[in-house]
């Protein structure tokens, strides 16, 4: 298998040094060529593809994966460029070669007088670095690489050489118009794809399989195309229709039911990494992501042209408005795609979070579309693929000119949302909004005013409050008899004696209390009354002095310097008078007043704050419904993006203007002049189609999703580190085929579907097990598992439970509210009978279901999926409560039919879960099971259980399992 | 190269796979969890590792520092590092609250939090100069059990086993026992882009109660409806429409591999739930690990069940102390006293009586037990009396394993702020972790996107000074 083991690190988040090396673009190894070098093992791991000019490359190894590091972590900070601390630069060959002010760092002839490893070593005067001695093994490794002549390869950056563009990678030349080949068998080709699949066959010497019989070919074709097995009305119709295009009716059919859409839009948000949460850090829910995936679905259902999709997808927002509401509002929520990305939203570097967002964005655009991953590009040039940093930094910038948050600077950064409503509409919304506010605003002042004069009465009694209360909990007197013996207030007595008593974890601040014996307690109890009383008068001095301040200056300081209260000052004060009761929020501590403590309120002011209360609550009746939102993005503040050198936003380069990558000028139009953010003139550049990538990576993404492999094998690389098409000529012809039929991916469909390439059967000859293990030439068509949205709808639908209920939300909630751990679980697809794609998805903790069946992780654009064969994956079909009842309500159904005897059944049971009839033998064998199943378990259920049984191992079978 | 395999791969592929990505050898039966010879002679098996969410506070439990009980209540006279919580800015300098003693023979200072776990100071190898990258949990986690702060990677539980295989067939190679699940979740135990059978098997979550937890300990793992003669029965059913199947489908290993694994399952369904019969251990190792006391029968229970998993070969094991019912995690902003003395008084006895029973049974000699949070606490004081998030000189301990116990590894300045002597990034951590189970972490890697990843990333030194 070609493969190149070559490393490079992605610094994004050390501003380390260039990790470019010197290249020389011719090279750039083409993979099919590199399998010998694996030999070599320094190539292990090794800093580099290619062999570079001079130096060893275990000498450049050994500069790139230790010494440079090491330069960065414990030098750097001082003896870099622009501080040259001692006027030693270290970040340069320039620099370290200079030395100290032209006295050599290093002495090849007497390695260890070199003045550097005196330095690290603390021989001298001079000992760096200062902060602690250079690991042992890291000072051998300075001793090394000096005694190797302490080479230092230069970076492109350094040496000023840009890399050339013409590049000899196929992906970025013109796709061709290239007419199907001539074949030997003119009689097997029925499409031209035939023929250019025969053609490369009839070159390896071998030979198509057989066509595949009529029930595997629906089967294949109907879970290709909607993911679920057919019906058994639809095996009986197809099997009765004996007309030559009854084939070509299946695929209308299946193409004209929403259950495609469902299917194939699902393969779209694999690349589009969909989920609906931020994952990486606090995970915090995306609340309107839903309608990204509605839309989706809608896309592909309704066939909408795939360049069409890509320019709503990434700048729908900047089209046109039509005038029509759906249209307008689809366009706004189609760029979900860009909004929907994994981010960090409590990182507290908000700089590097914003640039890590757009990073993100353009990492789903450039792989999605472009199968490249020009992120790469962030801190150096691109190792292997001809993007340059500036072009990275170019395109980031029409990202960085794009609103992905309110306020990225807030401690967790508030992320943007888009109003799917007219603005007059939205502003009716928000004005009924702030009338409700300003009522809660005015009473909360009142309130304020109240608890104080409570607090300040009340406090007088604090100490006969408290003893009370300790009667209360210690010694189980009534609260109502004591209230009214003492005099004091029932209501405010119990919340004593609820936040007093104990076993409410460790609380210092009532340990005086915990420990007073019956003597001290009143005297103890005194004290905590006079400490209370001379902080309150502390406290409230504090804010009547701010109060006065706010009057004079006017209101807009005032929310700036409202002195805040240090909890830590006096904790006691804080939860009896500030903070209520965090421990339990089924009772307040004792002086918290809240709107509802009417009885406790002043004759003056009660009956504002009811009143109040009354108008708040008539207001928030009558609020109109929050309107439809979408996690959406839109232009922001244009800003001139700068390069930041080694990926560092405090050392900016030089200007990086909005434009498309350079090597690309050359093959197609580049990115007009930008306006505004410049994400509809990126996307147009995209969408041209003269552009060598967009057709070319769909057709083989529609490809690898029909055979479970691309024409290029590695879907989302189309860069040189991909594997290059087996057929050239055939992607680019389909590449034609898809832009002359207007970017229609349905088209795409019949045109790949009718070939007898895909109606092969999946038999693997001898010959080919052994002279084409991996299909390469499609002498057969590829096996596959099903994957998970796939087993699970699949059997759903087989019982008839699949639930065909389209579109919305399982999900509610802002996603701003504190979430509890079981509420950040995503919804358990065992207990739902929705299809797959309607489950919320939470990227932190995605449902064990679809991590054990190769989901992927819902956080990286993707194309394909992995195909793992695992122990816990049976154990879910041996053991799990979906199986069973799977298993169960496909028995019930097959005996609750009272006109069907038992091989009917079996007929039925094989029709349903395998999509064939049973063979004679199987028959048999499976009576004989159910019999024995009886015997062994007998009850009043037995008969159900064996035939359940039955079921259950059909379900789990490879018969199943696996579409031929 | 794995994801371009057709049709995705069998056991069979997959052994090719590692031994050419690893440099490991392959185990001839071609099972991606089949015990695979280490890099060099190992100092430890397996790893346990205590993992205390929040980020309980280095300076008041492992690393005492006078200058902070002199200047207590003054400003910090440095200037102060990027900060998790601005909103609630930070106070003067806080002396800790506990006194520390010395512990054992070695006389290692360990704070009156944990009086247990400082009867086993002797076996304590204290690492005071831990350096991370992350101010917020979510970061500070994922790079603590990834290596990155930013990125979806494989955990380094995942490389472990990936690098080792498992000692028992019969169990997962990789187990999180009530692991938290936010602030990254199961990200801190996914396999990311390593094949599946890599990723960590959660034992409930933390926000269950253990009761809970016992009732199906192991997802999908029990089957209480058939007796096993029962199970077997079906399962012969199955395999025999599998054979038929496959017989008209040749070389498709894929097929054959299913088989097998379904035949591992079998297996797995049938020892695996003994290792949860926590209760027929003895009276006196139930009350050792705290069973007894309802504060300490949570994470007693992990303590236990993390011992019997030991015993039983599972190559890496998490315990997690986090937010869990009744409890608060070791997040002190604000009640460093009254919290972090709850927090510990649940973990401790617990935690001295695991070192206890592993050392009485022989098992510490070849376990790597770890404890650490994500990051540790500012010396400054937040909300009065609280303590801010620290990752760039925290404190953890090793023990057993390989490591020299009763001795402090690093040190930070004065103040407790920043590691200054012999410092410990992640990444040495994440190198000197595999170092001692017998991996050179720069030769355990995976080509991935055309990249060849590792766990430590382009960093990673080994910390030889604390080796035994």
């Amino acid at each position: 298998m070609a493969r190149i083991a070559v490393y490079f690190a992605c610094i994004a988040k050390i501003p380390g040094p260039k990790q470019t090396v010197q290249m020389n673009r011719s090279n750039l190894i083409h993979p099919s060529r590199v399998t010998s070098l694996l030999l070599l093992p320094a190539l292990a791991l090794c800093g580099f593809s290619a062999p570079a000019r001079s130096q060893a490359p275990e000498a450049e190894e050994l500069f790139e994966k230790k010494i440079r590091p090491l330069f960065v972590r414990h030098c750097m900070a001082c003896h870099n460029s622009e501080l040259a601390t001692a006027g030693l630069d270290l970040s340069t060959a320039e620099g370290f070669r200079r030395g100290m002010g032209g006295n050599p760092l290093i002495s090849v002839e007497s390695v260890s007088q070199s003045r550097l490893l005196k330095a690290v070593r603390y021989q001298d005067a001079v000992k760096m670095p200062p902060a602690g001695q250079l690991d042992p093994a890291e000072i051998a490794d300075l001793e090394t690489w000096i005694g190797l002549g302490a080479p230092w390869p230069k970076a492109m950056a350094e040496t000023g050489e840009a890399p050339e563009v013409s590049t000899g990678l196929w992906s970025l030349e013109p796709v061709a118009d290239p007419g199907p080949p001539p074949v030997a068998r003119q009689d097997w080709a029925r499409t031209p794809i035939d023929r250019f699949v025969l053609a490369k066959l009839e070159e390896q010497n071998l030979e198509p399989a057989p066509p595949a019989d009529k029930l595997t070919l629906l089967r294949r074709a109907t879970f290709d195309l909607t993911g679920l097995p057919p019906s058994v009305q639809d095996i009986e119709r197809f099997l009765n229709d004996t007309s030559p295009d009854a084939f070509d009716k299946v695929i209308g059919r299946l193409l004209d039911s929403p259950r495609y859409g469902e299917h194939w839009g699902r393969h779209w948000l694999d690349v589009a990494r969909y989920a609906d949460s931020t994952g990486n850090d606090e995970d915090h829910k995306y609340p309107h992501a839903w309608r990204y995936r509605d839309y989706v679905i809608d896309v592909f259902n309704r066939d909408l042209p795939y360049n069409e999709f890509i320019l709503e997808q990434i700048a729908g927002d900047l089209l046109p408005r039509t005038g029509h509401l759906e249209i307008d509002r689809r366009r706004i929520i189609a760029t979900g795609f860009l909004a929907l990305g994994p981010k960090a939203i409590a990182q507290q570097d908000k700089i590097r979070m914003v640039y890590d967002v757009y990073d993100e964005q353009l990492d789903v655009v450039s792989r999605s579309v472009l199968g490249l991953s020009i992120t790469c590009a962030r801190c150096h040039d691109h190792k292997f693929d001809p993007i340059l940093t500036r072009d990275y930094y170019s395109l980031i910038s029409v990202f960085a000119s794009t609103r992905s948050f309110v306020d990225p600077t807030s401690h967790v950064s508030e992320m943007f949302m888009k109003p799917l409503v007219l603005p007059e509409e939205h502003q009716v919304y928000l004005d009924h909004k702030k009338k409700i506010d300003d009522r809660k605003q005015a009473q909360g002042k009142l309130v304020e005013k109240e608890k104080e004069r409570f607090a300040e009465a009340e406090s007088r009694r604090l100490a006969d409050y408290m003893l009370a209360a300790h009667r209360i909990y210690a010694q189980g007197a009534d609260p109502a008899e004591l209230s009214r013996t003492l005099e004091l207030k029932e209501s405010i007595l119990e919340r004593w004696a609820g936040y007093l008593k104990p076993g409410q974890g460790f609380r210092p601040h009532l340990l005086a209390w915990r420990r007073s014996g019956e003597d001290q307690r009143p005297s103890v109890a005194r004290d905590y009354q006079d400490k209370f009383r001379a902080q309150f008068h502390e406290w409230n001095g504090e804010l009547e002095a701010w109060r006065q301040r706010v009057e004079k200056s006017g209101p807009d300081e005032a929310k700036e310097d409202r002195p805040r209260f240090i909890p830590g000052r006096d904790r006691f004060f804080h939860e009896v008078y500030l903070q209520g009761n965090p421990r339990d929020e089924s009772y307040q501590t004792p002086f918290i007043l809240k709107p509802g403590d009417t009885e406790l309120f002043s004759e003056e002011h009660r009956e504002t704050i009811v009143r109040l209360q009354e108008e708040i609550e008539q207001l928030e009746k009558e609020a109109p419904a929050e309107p439809d939102m979408a996690n959406a993005v839109e232009d922001g503040k244009v800003v001139e993006q700068k390069v930041f050198v080694r990926g560092d936003p405090a050392n900016r380069g030089e200007d990086a203007p909005k434009t498309s990558p350079r090597v690309f000028d050359t093959r197609c139009r580049p990115m007009e002049a930008s306006q505004g953010s410049g994400r509809l003139q990126l996307a147009r550049w995209l969408i041209q189609p003269e552009h060598p990538l967009t057709a070319r990576v769909m057709v083989n993404r529609v490809w690898h999703w029909h055979f479970g492999q691309g024409l290029v094998r590695t879907p989302d690389n189309f860069g040189a580190k991909g594997e290059p098409p087996t057929h050239p000529r055939l992607l680019d012809f389909l590449a034609r085929k898809f832009t002359e039929n207007g970017w229609s991916v349905k088209s795409l469909h019949r045109l790949i579907m009718r070939s007898r390439a895909y109606q092969m059967a999946s038999a693997r000859s001898e010959l080919t097990a052994r002279t084409d293990p991996r299909n390469l030439w499609l002498s057969h068509f590829p096996r596959r598992r099903l994957k998970v949205e796939e087993i699970r709808d699949g059997m759903l639908a087989l019982d008839d439970s699949l639930d065909l209920k389209m579109g919305g939300t399982l999900q509610s909630g802002t996603g701003y509210q504190p979430e509890n751990s079981s509420e950040r679980l995503s919804i358990d697809p065992e207990t739902q009978r929705l299809r797959t794609i309607y489950l919320p998805l939470r990227r932190a903790n995605l449902p064990p279901l679809l991590a054990l069946f190769d989901f992927g992780d819902a956080t990286t654009s993707s194309g394909e999926r992995l195909q793992t064969n695992v122990a816990p994956q049976a154990l879910f079909m041996l053991n799990s409560q979906f199986v069973e009842t799977r298993s169960r309500v496909l028995a019930e159904l097959l005996l609750n039919d009272p006109n069907s005897d038992d091989r009917e059944r079996l007929n039925l049971a094989h029709l349903r879960t395998l999509s064939r009839y049973p063979r004679g033998e199987e028959l048999d064998q499976a009576l004989d099971y159910i019999r024995g199943f009886q015997e062994r378990s007998p009850g009043h259920e037995s008969r159900l259980q064996g035939w359940q049984s039955y079921c259950k191992a059909l379900l789990s079978s490879n018969a199943f399992m696996y579409v031929d | 190269m794995l994801r371009a395999s057709a049709g995705g791969f069998g056991f069979l592929g997959l052994a090719g796979l590692l031994a050419e990505e690893s440099g490991l050898l392959a185990s001839p039966s071609g099972n991606p969890l089949a015990e695979r010879p280490p890099h060099f002679k190992p100092r430890a098996r397996r790893v346990i590792f205590l993992f205390m969410h929040g980020g309980p506070s280095g300076i008041d439990i492992l690393d005492p520092k006078e200058r902070l009980t002199r200047d207590h209540g003054k400003p910090l006279p440095i200037e102060r590092p990027l900060a998790f919580d601005d909103e609630n800015p930070a106070g003067p300098l806080m002396q800790s609250p506990w006194e520390f003693r010395p512990g054992g023979r070695s006389g290692l200072p360990i704070s009156d939090l944990f009086p247990h776990v400082r009867d086993c100071a002797d076996d304590l190898c204290v690492i005071r100069s831990m350096v991370g990258e992350g101010v917020d949990h979510g970061a500070a986690m994922l790079q603590t059990f990834t290596g990155t702060s930013t990125f979806v990677r494989p955990s380094m539980g995942s490389w472990v086993v990936y690098g080792l295989g498992t000692e028992n067939q019969n169990l997962p190679g990789f187990i999180m026992i009530k692991p938290a699940l936010s602030h990254g979740g199961a990200k801190n135990w996914g396999s990311a882009f390593l094949p599946g059978a890599y990723q960590g098997t959660a034992v409930g979550h933390g926000g269950l109660y253990v009761k809970d937890v016992r009732k199906e300990p192991i997802r999908y793992l029990l089957n209480e409806r058939y007796s096993p003669e029962l199970a077997r029965y079906e399962l012969d059913m199955l395999q025999n429409i599998n054979r038929r199947h496959r017989q008209m489908r040749r070389h498709d290993p894929e097929l054959e591999a299913r088989i097998q694994a379904f035949e591992l399952a079998f297996r797995m369904q049938a020892a695996a739930p003994e290792v949860f019969e926590v209760e027929k251990e003895s009276e006196p190792t139930r009350r050792l690990y705290g069973l007894d006391d309802p504060l300490t029968a949570d994470f007693g229970w992990q303590c236990l069940l993390a011992r019997r998993m030991a015993e039983r070969g599972v190559r890496y094991i998490q315990c997690t102390h986090t937010y869990m019912p009744g409890g608060v995690g070791w997040d002190q902003h604000g009640e460093l006293y009254a919290k972090h003395t709850d927090n510990a008084r649940q973990v401790d006895r617990p935690i001295a009586g695991l070192l206890k029973d592993l050392k009485g049974r022989g098992l510490l000699e070849d376990t790597l037990v770890i404890w650490a949070g994500e990051f540790g606490r500012t010396p400054v004081s937040q909300n009065g009396d609280g303590r801010d998030h620290n990752p760039y000189g925290y404190s953890i301990w090793m023990a057993g394993g390989g490591v020299k116990g009763g001795i402090a590894y690093g040190a930070t300045d004065e103040f407790g702020y920043h590691a200054v002597e012999d410092r410990m990034h992640i990444h040495d951590f994440h190198a000197t972790m595999l170092h001692l189970l017998g991996i050179d972490h720069e030769k355990l890697t995976y080509t991935y996107g055309g990249r060849n990843f590792r766990l430590t990333d382009v960093a990673g030194v080994v910390a030889h000074k604390i080796l035994a």
